[in-house]
């Protein structure tokens, strides 16, 4: 799954995954930074997402609510 | 009780009544034949109501709002219908043996007669006794009949009430457009990433519960949590929600579904069926979604908890000369580490006081790990005495690297020498 369509709870939950594993501190170093580099990827593609967060309403009649902010 | 009862007026009746009983007494106003002082006027207006039979041992019926229970012990309280109104009185010992306490919004059928405050020229009812109107007995028994067949069914089971998701992405919302539940529940969603779809429902009156039942079947597929609301109203107003054919729907949608009608104190048969009862809508949307503050914090920690687990492990490996071979992956860390420091500038610029101070123990961590990895650098291991050996084929790390007679570079901290190989014995003790 390419990361455009990754969920907000999926990342998050990789994104425990991975600092998990770097805490437990097992990997090697070069693991580690990759790691790293996946996590910090996960931390900008969830920050991303929550900054886009422009409201989408759709309404299935059409029918929408009058002045939305 | 007193049975005598001389017939039940609505509010509305009773005071066409009262009108009709002043233009009797006063047909012509237009010819002077007396001066009232307004005394007088008003002793008049109470001789003529407070004998007149039809306004004695009378029933009322409407809604109680602006309840007094003052502390003379006396009640005050309106009246009212939907056109009309009239202030009551109950005396404290009438009260005394009143079987419910009165509130606001109550529907009563009020016995009593009518009477004038003079001082202030009010035509009051003053009561004698107050019953709950039976007139919902009715729809309260269908309701309990309803209750049963549906709890028998298992559709209040607690076993089949889903979670509600973490992360919604879809999030359906059925309620009236105009309502201001919807706005409400707009504004705590608010910056939360999802998409909202709205399914338009008639939330009261004719025709609300299969409005309601279809925009729940309409979201079918569509979204990963429900949530159906309606703001406070009357208990006729929030019937539309006990209805079979509204619980069936909830039972039936394919995602989570959270309720919330009315207030905190209105509870439905929608509550009873949906995964999660919310007291208010406000309160509903505060359940679908997560709280994005949280969140941010989550993932700026995360971000820190990383580059802490990193530094941590990096440590543990300063004395290994294999760190060496991997010079290339220290400039990564290097530009790793300048580039965290500009990354949480920017992070705590966008972050609360309090999240801020939590950072400041983050931050110290992450300058002293930065001061370490420093420490660890080529250029530091090679003036603590380490040196690099290197042939054509690369890092010099094992024995078997090179063979006898080959020449290798020597790199010290300061120069380098090149050196020939004279014997190669895996078998020394690793000094790593």
């Amino acid at each position: 799954m390419s990361e455009k369509e990754m969920g907000l709870e999926e990342a998050l939950d990789d994104l425990e995954r991975i600092v998990e594993e770097l805490e437990d501190g097992k990997k090697s170093l070069e693991e580690s930074l990759d790691l790293y580099e996946k996590g910090t990827k996960l931390v900008r593609l969830c920050q991303a997402r929550l900054e886009s967060a422009e409201q989408r309403i759709e309404s299935l009649t059409g029918e929408l609510p009058p002045n939305l902010d | 009780m007193r049975a005598a009862q001389t017939g039940e007026f609505a509010l509305t009746e009773m005071h066409s009544a009262l009108v009709a009983l002043k233009y009797r007494v006063y047909p012509d106003e237009y010819i002077l034949t007396q001066i009232f002082t307004v005394t007088d006027l008003n002793e008049r207006i109470k001789d003529r109501l407070e004998n007149d039979p039809r306004l004695h041992d009378l029933w009322a019926r409407g809604e109680i709002s602006n309840y007094v229970n003052h502390r003379s012990g006396h009640r005050y309280f309106t009246l009212k219908d939907r056109d009309s109104q009239i202030s009551c009185v109950l005396f404290k010992n009438s009260g005394a043996r009143l079987a419910f306490e009165l509130k606001d919004g109550q529907n009563v059928l009020v016995y009593g007669d009518v009477a004038v405050y003079r001082p202030q020229g009010r035509v009051q009812l003053m009561a004698r006794g107050i019953r709950l109107d039976e007139g919902l007995g009715f729809r309260h028994l269908q309701l309990e009949a309803v209750k049963k067949k549906l709890a028998g069914e298992g559709l209040f089971g607690l076993e089949r009430k889903r979670e509600l998701p973490k992360y919604p992405e879809r999030i359906g919302i059925v309620t009236s457009p105009q309502g201001a539940a919807l706005r409400d529940v707009l504004r705590i969603i608010g910056a939360y990433p999802a998409r909202i779809i709205l399914s338009p429902a008639q939330v009261q009156g004719d025709g609300a519960e299969e409005s309601i039942a279809l925009a729940i079947r309409a979201l079918r597929g569509r979204a990963d949590v429900v949530i159906v609301c309606r703001g406070g109203g009357s208990t006729e107003d929030l019937w539309c929600f006990n209805s079979e054919i509204v619980a069936r729907a909830i039972f039936e949608c394919d995602s989570p579904v959270i309720s919330a009608v009315g207030h905190e104190t209105d509870v439905t048969i929608a509550d009873f069926v949906a995964d999660v009862r919310a007291p208010t809508p406000t309160a509903a949307a505060e359940m679908a979604v997560p709280d994005i503050d949280a969140l941010q914090t989550y993932l700026v920690q995360a971000q820190v908890r990383m580059a802490r687990a990193l530094w941590s492990g990096l440590e543990r490996k300063r004395e290994r000369l294999d760190y060496l071979e991997r010079s290339f992956s220290a400039q990564k860390m290097y530009a790793l580490a300048s580039e965290m420091r500009q990354r949480l500038d920017w992070l705590s610029e966008r972050l609360g006081d309090a999240q801020k101070e939590k950072l400041t123990e983050s931050w110290r961590r992450l300058e002293l790990a930065q001061g370490r990895l420093a420490a660890v650098g080529p250029r530091a291991t090679l003036l603590r005495g380490y040196a690099i050996a290197r042939s054509p084929r690369g890092l010099v790390l094992n024995a078997e690297d090179v063979r006898p007679g080959e020449v290798v570079e020597v790199i010290l901290a300061k120069g380098r020498i090149l050196a020939k190989v004279l014997e190669c014995n895996s078998d020394a003790e690793d000094s790593r």
